[in-house]
């Protein structure tokens, strides 16, 4: 595997923290397609991930000095904050948005290995994706819309057709299950 | 760590934290997580670890380049339409650039004041190391001018330098001028320029041979220096 690049989106993170336009403009440009890609298949409309990109970076640029205090690794924390807000963009502006059932027979795709700066060491991926594939598929689709798609509780109760505190003993137990897997 | 199935959520602060992350959490167990959170760095710890985890599930998911026109909305969101005192918001670049081409600027200070109502001759010293061009800008007040001397270097063939002027009271940078291939430059000044000199700061961009066309510096700055009293 190429050596991490961690190291240098840590050091563009703390120049950030202290206002280092020129260094926020190089974070831009090394992480902004990635988070891209995520704001999209958050929101599945461009106009509204092109906002939630920049509230993205917006978000980077006033909180790149709480950065190293969270103990996350530089990719993690950004991903977080494109997913967060994405998810915030989507429930303010389609809450009525149709659900896709989610069907009991449905198969998850293996994750294929993305590059290696997409996402964290690939060993945790693949961990990630063994346990998902431990759980039943339909759990684990609810576990996957519920990060990916930030589906509320009531939306997962919709998709799955089962009453909502039913859906969340479910995704709650999937998570433990998820969290026994992961700690193995 | 499954418990036998309850009513309510049943599997503690480890599936709260979960919940936490994705955002499923209802208000008041918001407010009450948060406080949790606050005193109990194990929590946290908990928290970070679902963070990793379901950034871990976006791995699949395509890069896509963002639009071109994103990144400036991204500025102009946080820092504001570009407008009056650019040149302070443009200075930081401006010294980053001298910097990072390796080139030293020299300010000369010194309070040794020449007597007389018509104000202190002025001096700065332009240098760009990386071009090897060292140049002495002098303002004699009765003269009305700025001179400029070129003490080392060549001017690149088919460029021409240009000299900014960047004050405190002028919102943007303004052209003093074109420096062609002579060894001295004189610059005639107007008034409401030659009361803004003092402790004010003189760049120098390259630029075509007739100088940018913009308005503003178009090519890189390769030297700054500030003009104090000689």
């Amino acid at each position: 595997m190429a050596s991490s690049p961690h190291p240098d989106l840590e050091d563009l993170i703390a120049r950030v923290a202290m206002a280092d336009r020129a260094a926020f403009a190089r974070l831009y440009e090394r992480t902004s397609a990635k988070l891209f890609g995520v704001c999209l298949r958050v929101l599945q409309d461009r106009p509204l991930a092109e906002e939630a990109l920049q509230d993205t970076y917006v978000k980077v640029w006033n909180n790149a000095g709480s950065y190293r205090v969270n103990g996350y690794s530089p990719m993690t924390w950004l991903i977080t904050l494109a997913r967060n807000a994405a998810v915030d963009r989507r429930r303010r502006s389609d809450a009525g948005r149709a659900v896709q059932p989610i069907e009991l027979d449905h198969r998850l795709a293996d994750p294929a290995p993305g590059p290696a700066q997409q996402a964290e060491a690939r060993d945790e991926v693949q961990a990630l994706a063994l346990c998902m594939d431990e759980l039943p598929p339909e759990r684990a689709e609810m576990v996957r819309r519920a990060y990916i798609e930030g589906a509320s509780y009531a939306e997962l109760a919709a998709a799955t057709g089962v009453k909502l505190n039913t859906v969340r003993t479910w995704l709650r137990r999937s998570l433990m299950s998820l969290r026994d897997c992961l700690s193995r | 760590m499954s418990g036998p199935p309850q009513p309510d959520p049943p599997e503690g602060v480890e599936a709260l934290a979960a919940e936490y992350v994705l955002g499923l959490l209802t208000e008041p167990e918001l407010r009450h997580f948060e406080t949790l959170l606050v005193r109990d760095a194990g929590l946290r710890q908990e928290v970070a670890s679902w963070q990793a985890c379901f950034a871990a599930l976006t791995a699949d998911i395509p890069e896509a380049a963002p639009p071109e026109d994103l990144w400036p909305r991204i500025e102009a969101r946080l820092h504001g339409p570009v407008r009056a005192a650019l040149w302070r918001q443009l200075l930081p670049y401006l010294l980053g650039a001298v910097a990072a081409a390796g080139i030293a600027w020299a300010a000369l200070v010194s309070d040794v004041l020449t007597p007389g109502s018509a104000g202190p001759e002025l001096q700065a010293r332009l240098v760009a190391a990386a071009q090897g061009i060292a140049l002495r800008a002098d303002y004699a007040p009765r003269g009305h001018s700025l001179t400029v001397t070129r003490e080392s270097g060549e001017v690149p063939v088919d460029r021409a330098l240009e000299l900014w002027l960047l004050s405190d009271s002028a919102g943007a940078p303004i052209s003093l001028g074109v420096l062609g291939g002579e060894a001295v430059t004189s610059l005639a000044l107007a008034p409401a320029l030659r009361a803004q000199l003092p402790g004010a700061t003189l760049a120098i961009s390259e630029e075509p041979p007739s100088g940018s066309a913009t308005g503003r510096p178009s090519g890189p700055v390769i030297a700054l220096g500030q003009l104090a009293p000689l």
